[in-house]
């Protein structure tokens, strides 16, 4: 039989993927750079490796979610990510579906335990 | 430090060329942030960067990341911008190639311009496609080897260690762009040569104001050997490409050039050594033209030198692939040393 506790991480790990760029998006109503992100965001739990949050920022970036600036005025530049316009709608719109998933899925899990 | 030098060098190589500054430069930041909040007070140790680099993980899977998911390719980002240059090369020698085969038929044999105006056009397209199909083969091939490569290694990331990291190739290693281009024109031109034309290679004559050539070979019983041409034409560019790629001087690319080398050089002496390729009519023909006569005093020895033709070809052939080869092992050797 699988080890039960892999199973659970490798599911766990697929669905906190998905949430990420809600998380992301919701702190960058201030720029931020990405180091100063990953504290920002463990303290409420989600936990990111900078490994992954690079590489997210700048497709954000792409998809032009998130607009950015290099700040070259301290001794180490920094490149500084903020909400765009297009961003923000888009959030504001994830964050509904959301709470829409939220409700679907407790009356999915609530429904199974009553079927027992 | 050095070592994280050769990190960020490692991800941003696999990475499309426009983002790699950019990356670069977000990358090394991201690497003294997390050194600062790593480093004891004695100042930041090659543990400390070890540490950190082994916690962004394998350069290969953050590129990974970098590029985006779902990847899906014929040919890579790491790889498209060799892929353009070497697909450039090789379209542009066809062209030049063909065209000047074209004007040369025309000045030997004027006349039917029109019928062999659209020959000329439909070899053009015939060899733009062979040309575009094999360097795509390749690069393909390639990308695939490389793809199976890092997810056999990928299975054992758990395990890779920042001192296994490449080192960054210094200037001196690179390799020109314009061997490579060099030897893809010179590829490509014999293959065309070979391939449409092999008659053309002889001896030129002018009689009653129209030229004959007497060629070296004979078109018909060297026609056999065309696949081999093919082969050898696709071995050159491949060898050619992986230059390409590679840009760096290395063991492991002077081997595979020695390698490609002599196993196109032995290909060649085969074909050039059967003599039945050879114009078994030379020595006739060129009687005819007057350009010299059975009673001329030199006649014998010309004979016999012709009767020896493809020694001597072989000879030189050879002779041209161990001087590549030792050009290559020399320049190798100063960028070691």
């Amino acid at each position: 039989m699988p080890d039960i506790n892999e199973t659970i991480n490798g599911l766990l790990g697929e669905l906190r993927r998905g949430t990420i760029v809600i998380g992301v998006l919701s702190q960058l109503t201030e720029p931020q750079y990405g180091y100063s992100l990953v504290p920002v965001l463990e303290e409420k739990g989600v936990a990111v490796d900078p490994g992954t949050l690079y590489p997210l920022l700048r497709r954000l970036e792409k998809q032009q979610l998130l607009e950015s600036q290099w700040d070259t005025n301290e001794a180490r530049p920094r490149k500084y990510y903020v909400l765009s316009p297009f961003g923000k709608e888009v959030y504001e719109e994830l964050c509904l579906e959301w709470r829409k998933l939220i409700v679907s899925m407790d009356a999915l899990t609530a429904g199974a335990k009553g079927g027992e | 430090m050095e070592l994280i030098d050769r990190y960020i060098y490692a991800v941003t190589q696999r990475l499309p060329e426009p983002q790699r500054e950019d990356i670069k430069r977000e990358l090394r930041g991201l690497i003294e942030d997390m050194m600062d909040e790593r480093a004891s007070e004695g100042g930041e140790t090659r543990e400390d960067a070890k540490g950190v680099l082994m916690e962004l993980g394998d350069p290969n899977a953050l590129a990974a990341k970098y590029r985006g998911f779902n990847e899906r390719f014929l040919i890579g980002p790491s790889m498209f911008d060799s892929y353009l240059t070497t697909l450039k090369i090789v379209l542009f020698s066809i062209l030049i190639g063909l065209t000047a085969l074209f004007a040369i038929e025309i000045i030997v044999k004027p006349g039917d311009v029109p019928e062999r105006f659209t020959e000329f056009i439909v070899s053009l397209f015939t060899a733009s496609a062979q040309g575009f199909g094999w360097v795509t083969v390749i690069f393909a091939w390639i990308e695939y080897r490389k793809r199976m490569n890092a997810s056999s290694s990928a299975d054992m990331s758990k395990g890779w260690d920042p001192e296994n990291l490449p080192q960054i190739p210094d200037q001196q290693a690179r390799i020109k762009l314009s061997e490579p281009i060099t030897g893809i024109i010179f590829t490509v031109l014999i293959a065309v040569i070979c391939i449409y034309s092999v008659e053309l290679l002889g001896v030129w004559r002018l009689r009653e104001g129209e030229r004959v050539v007497i060629s070296f070979l004979d078109a018909d019983a060297f026609r056999a050997y065309l696949p081999v041409v093919w082969a050898l034409a696709a071995l050159g560019i491949f060898k050619e490409c992986i230059r390409i790629i590679a840009r760096n001087r290395s063991g492991t690319l002077l081997v595979f050039h020695i390698v490609a080398t002599v196993a196109s050089t032995v290909a060649a002496c085969i074909i050039l050594a059967d003599s039945a390729i050879w114009n078994p009519d030379f020595i006739r023909e060129l009687e005819a033209t007057g350009l010299f006569t059975s009673e001329g005093k030199n006649y014998d020895s010309f004979v016999s030198v012709w009767a020896r033709v493809n020694e001597w070809f072989v000879g030189v052939i050879a002779l041209f692939g161990v001087i590549d080869i030792l050009s290559e092992t020399y320049k190798w050797y100063r960028v070691k040393t």
